[in-house]
């Protein structure tokens, strides 16, 4: 598993050949499903994911007299197709790491959408990961957000998010630490690295998950790497809402 | 099914007016932390941890199983963690709450994941025997900063916990009844604790170990964990409304203070409690480590 | 921050340059938009598009509507959708592309019944919320002026049951923006005799609109044919009730109480001739092709749509489904025609 990564000393150069602050490709498209109220497909390298959102509509019955909230509830669903990974196996509907990044992206967005414009209702967020290579958690986010305004549901503003890695993790070889931004999958086994989200602007951080060891000293720089990424992602999702805007306005008779 | 209670929205309006005026509702500075009791108890490995109200046990056990095939040279280690009616009548048995999975997230994260237990040491034979190394987290109380004193239970345990010493004579592995030979520490190879900032007024009141009143009342919270070396092993923002990447820098700074406060708390604590522990002196003696 | 970081080396293009060049230039670059110049008018011929964050205006001049934000102490109005602009005199609103439908009082919608209650139907108009019908707002049989009793109560199935679809209107909104709804027309009630059709809400230029007319009756090949547009994207196509206007010639004064009779609340469908069958299939396929081909589903573009539809399968000799080529041809000639 221990791959070389003595390389990137040499040439500054990645694994897939990019440089330190380079994102992968990014590809979205809107309203990809016509049955959902809003939907997206997302492709961030070879991260490919389908969101799909149902709602705001009425809560279920049944789940006992709560439905007294003054604003709508979030319920994310994350599915992992068998073919998604490099070896197919199943993973438990339990599973604690699915359930956490369930909760991570329902609760990034209770912040951003405008939640109490839809009293007793329910907001779902189906993903469905076709196909991983690392930034899994960020993709969800991108993606989310993209179907979440397809769907038409108000919010503050877009949450994009992105992986940073850094390429030593103690505080002594300050010279050889250069953040790396956004991760591919055997760099993401590899190397330390954390996921972060931003929105409402510069330096605002929305979450921030790193499941890693690494020093502190290490961090800062990392962080900032990741809200600029997070910034040129937001300007990309910005490019594709209006792509699609002007394609819907476009087909329409005034 | 039962909930946990909102609180009322004058009690909110207060605490938060509080805050404001910075003061908190129990009177103590936004970055102190409250009384932190920590006891052993008479077996090894067991550990209570008390942050005010908040209570948690944890239990660490260990018994010698079949090594998986894929990790031949590890030993094993879980971590099970537990939120019963006897925390808080919110929480139920059997269903697997949102606050009881992310509470063993953050534990595996923060031990498990950064290697703070040594699992190659726990490796008897290759392949073959190792011990499984098991600690049960019960939550006895629940009044905020459940992850913060569950964290410092664990690791107190961990570091308090004796496994049975063995011999290994070809394929043949004698295990000895602690009675035989005196049981060994376990190996750790650092001490990580979690801290939780819960922050109030976009991000310009952040509180540590907060009450539950206080978390209930949060915009969101940060949990860092991290050991004395500065190493963070975990952060976990998921929630609440976003906040200045540089507060979050600041928060590290005041989580390694705090941590180093744990560190020398948890082993002041230990050595008390060998000392009790080692009424005759003898104890030096009986150390197989002596042997070898 | 203490890091600087540096500008993207030369070497990392935008992935994907085309579709966000064209962006740059029909979209003010200062993010800021110019908001006199528009047209105080409901008709959408404004297509700059807003996205969510961004700042419309902070002239305070102007008040917020729908799809805006504001934070408590500034007047920077931010936009929450993407979509356009609206001004409508002071009061700024941005009209999202796509979104659920919100139920406005006076609203003609078509819903089914999800669920009974003691004394009211909880009804699905593809709202946010179940909308209301209240038992005591839908005309019982044997006359409007008659008292509901407790009998009506334990015969609440017998008016509508679940799975029953029916036409009504918006006649309040609750505090959390659920509607109530009433049938007290002979407009609305129970239907039968058609085909149900769900099309996109409200938004994106496309599908149902609220227009003058929402429910018409189309001069069909075989037959009448009466066709409602719900505002919430719901349709219904159905052959044209004759009977109740025979009835109503008959009965002068009293007709109202005469009509909503019993038959009203039936769930039995009348004999329908073949030929009006296949003219509720054209028109539902036309309805279709609207949603499909993006365009505005109204009466006039329903009616120039079953023309086209007509014309097309006279061109061509065959009678076939309305779909693809046919589809796309049929969107052709309605747009020809405005």
């Amino acid at each position: 598993m221990p791959l070389d990564t003595s390389t990137y000393i040499l040439a500054h150069l990645r694994l897939d050949g990019r440089r330190w602050n380079e994102l992968r490709r990014l590809q979205a498209q809107m309203s990809t499903q016509a049955a959902a109220d809003g939907s997206s497909y997302f492709e961030m390298g070879n991260t490919k994911i389908i969101c799909t959102v149902a709602g705001p509509q009425e809560q279920k019955s049944g789940g006992g007299g709560r439905s007294q909230q003054d604003k709508a509830k979030i319920e994310v669903e994350v599915n992992f197709a068998g073919f998604s990974g490099m070896d197919r196996k199943k993973r438990a509907r339990s599973d604690k790491r699915t359930s956490e990044m369930q909760h991570t992206i329902a609760s990034a967005f209770e912040s951003t959408l405008l939640t109490h414009l839809f009293p007793h209702s329910t907001i779902t967020l189906n993903l469905h990961i076709l196909s991983q290579d690392g930034s899994l958690l960020a993709a969800c986010l991108n993606a989310a957000t993209l179907a979440l305004v397809d769907a038409g549901i108000p919010m503050t503003d877009y949450i994009s998010a992105t992986t940073v890695a850094t390429t030593a993790s103690y505080a002594d070889k300050e010279e050889e630490a250069d953040p790396l931004l956004d991760l591919n999958g055997l760099e993401e086994q590899e190397l330390p690295f954390l996921t972060i989200a931003s929105s409402g602007g510069e330096d605002r951080v929305c979450s921030l998950v790193l499941e890693t060891k690494v020093h502190m000293a290490r961090l800062e720089p990392m962080i900032s790497v990741g809200l600029d990424g997070c910034s040129q992602i937001r300007g990309i999702l910005d490019g594709v809402i209006r792509a699609h805007g002007r394609k819907v306005l476009e087909g329409k008779v005034g | 099914m039962p909930r946990e209670a909102e609180p009322s929205n004058n009690a909110k309006a207060f605490l938060l007016q509080a805050l404001r005026e910075n003061v908190r509702l129990d009177g103590r500075a936004f970055d102190e932390f409250r009384q932190i009791d920590l006891s052993f108890g008479d077996e090894y490995g067991v550990a209570t941890a008390r942050l005010g109200k908040t209570k948690v046990m944890v239990r660490v056990s260990s018994e010698v199983v079949k090594a998986s095939a894929d990790r031949k040279f590890d030993g094993v280690f879980t971590i099970s963690t537990e939120l019963s009616p006897i925390a808080s009548p919110a929480f139920e048995v059997g269903r697997q709450d949102q606050a009881e999975v992310l509470l063993s997230r953050i534990l595996e994260k923060t031990i498990r994941r950064s290697g703070a237990l040594d699992t190659e040491s726990l490796c008897i034979i290759a392949g073959q025997k190792c011990f499984h190394v098991r600690a049960d987290v019960h939550v006895l109380d629940h009044d905020g900063s459940l992850v913060d004193a569950s964290c410092l239970a664990l690791v107190a345990a961990l570091m308090h916990y004796r496994r049975p010493d063995f011999e290994v004579r070809g394929e043949e592995v004698q295990i000895f009844d602690p009675r035989e030979r005196e049981p060994i520490k376990l190996s750790m190879q650092h001490q990580p604790f979690c801290v939780t900032f819960g922050y109030y007024e976009d991000g310009s009141v952040m509180l540590l170990d907060s009450t539950l009143l206080e978390e209930q009342c949060r915009e969101g919270e940060v949990m860092i964990s991290m050991n004395r070396f500065g190493e963070i092993c975990q952060i976990a923002k998921y929630s609440g409304e976003p906040v200045d990447a540089m507060s979050v820098l600041n928060c590290m700074n005041v989580a390694l203070e705090k941590v180093k406060v744990f560190d020398k708390l948890v082993k002041a604590k230990l050595e008390e409690d060998e000392k009790r522990r080692d009424v005759g002196g003898l104890m030096a003696e009986l150390s197989a480590e002596n042997a070898r | 921050m203490a890091i600087t970081v540096l500008p993207p080396a030369p070497a990392a293009p935008p992935p994907n340059p085309k579709p966000y060049h064209d962006d740059a230039d029909s979209s003010p670059s200062d993010d800021e938009m110019d908001i006199d110049s528009l047209p105080t008018t409901k008709s959408r011929t404004n297509t700059t598009i807003i996205t969510p964050g961004q700042t419309v205006t902070d002239d305070p001049q102007w008040m917020r509507g729908h799809g805006t934000t504001a934070a408590p102490d500034s007047s920077t109005i931010r936009s929450t959708l993407a979509g356009t602009l609206q001004k409508t005199n002071k009061l700024l609103s941005v009209v999202p592309l796509r979104a659920r439908y919100t139920p406005e009082i006076g609203d003609l919608v078509i819903g089914r019944i999800v669920e009974v209650q003691a004394r009211r139907w909880k009804v699905d108009v593809a709202a946010p919320l179940l909308a209301n019908l209240l038992l005591s707002s839908i005309n019982l049989p044997g006359g409007i002026l008659r008292r509901r009793t407790s009998v009506d109560e334990l015969n609440i199935r017998s008016f509508f049951g679940e799975g029953e679809l029916l036409v009504a209107e918006v006649q309040g909104l609750f505090q959390d923006g659920s509607a109530s709804l009433h049938t007290r027309s002979l407009k609305y009630g129970k239907l039968r005799n058609g085909q149900f059709m769900a099309v996109a809400g409200v938004g994106g230029g496309a599908g149902v609109v609220r227009a003058r007319r929402q429910i018409f009756t189309l001069q069909a090949r075989g037959g009448e044919v009466d066709v409602i547009l719900g505002v919430n994207g719901y349709v219904w196509i159905e052959k044209k009730a004759e009977e109740a206007a025979k009835e109503k010639e008959e009965v002068g004064i009293n007709r109202l109480e005469q009509s909503t009779s019993e038959a009203v609340y039936s769930s039995q469908n009348d004999e329908i001739s073949e030929a009006t069958r296949r003219d509720i299939a054209r028109v539902a396929g036309v309805v279709r092709v609207l949603v499909e081909g993006s365009v505005k589903v109204d009466e006039e573009n329903v009616r120039r749509g079953y023309e086209a539809g007509l014309e097309l399968d006279e061109e061509e000799g065959v009678v076939d489904f309305l779909n693809g080529e046919r589809g796309a041809r049929i969107c052709e000639m309605v747009l020809s025609g405005a």
